[in-house]
């Protein structure tokens, strides 16, 4: 056998070309920080004790680098004009802290799609208010 | 390009992709062969292979292939199609 897979075309993959764009906002709500520390308890004190995250240079608490994650999943399964849709692979570099009651734009570009194996890889970014870009990466996504 | 250098790229590749240093394909090699090649990362080796060869195949030759030889030979079409070779 050569590969362990078999993939189908179904064409699908057209509803996203190369440079198509999506746009979406994030409100990092105290809904959203809660229920993250609920789910995975992760009380670290920079997450959770304001004095800490101070003295360590922040604003105030930082909130936790994987809520973004969990807003990168929300666009895919959410935000695509299809659903049936699998993240393969995604990365993420954070460049600045994101606060409670931030609001954040998030910008997605195609940036390959591969037809053979019904791939589309996304370039994304997330912008707080201030216009800083607080995170980038890569999302390669399957269509299924 | 010759086949042999493409397979040192597809190797490189390989290597990258899987996250195996110890990876030595040979013009026989299948998936059967390297652990980490399953069909998750099968997506990502086409992907990582279109893009750093700048070429484009079809999921029907992906399917006809039976070793890395013929996706290699595949590869060297492709680039002497489009004058890369």
């Amino acid at each position: 056998m050569w590969a362990k897979c078999a993939t189908r075309f179904r064409g699908d993959w057209k509803l996203m070309e190369k440079g198509d764009t999506f746009h979406h906002r994030f409100d990092v709500t105290e809904n959203v920080y809660c229920g993250f520390i609920l789910l995975f308890e992760d009380r670290n004190p920079l997450h959770c004790d304001e004095s800490f995250a101070m003295q360590k240079g922040f604003k105030h608490v930082v909130v936790h680098g994987n809520i973004l994650n969990g807003f990168l999943s929300h666009f895919i399964g959410e935000c695509l004009p299809l659903k049936n849709v699998i993240i393969h692979s995604q990365e993420i570099r954070y460049h600045a802290p994101v606060y409670l009651n931030e609001v954040l734009d998030f910008h997605a570009v195609v940036s390959n799609t591969s037809e053979s194996v019904n791939a589309v890889e996304f370039k994304y970014y997330f912008e707080n208010q201030a216009k800083a870009k607080v995170a980038r990466g890569k999302i390669q996504i399957g269509i299924i | 390009m010759e086949t042999t250098e493409i397979l040192q790229n597809v190797n490189k590749i390989f290597i990258e992709v899987l996250d195996n240093d110890s990876i030595l394909l040979k013009r026989e090699t299948t998936a059967e062969d390297v652990e980490e090649w399953d069909s998750l990362t099968h997506i990502q080796l086409i992907v990582a292979i279109e893009k750093h060869f700048k070429i484009r195949f079809t999921s029907a030759e992906i399917q006809s292939w039976k070793n890395v030889g013929e996706m290699c030979d595949a590869i060297q079409g492709r680039l002497e199609t489009h004058g890369k070779g």
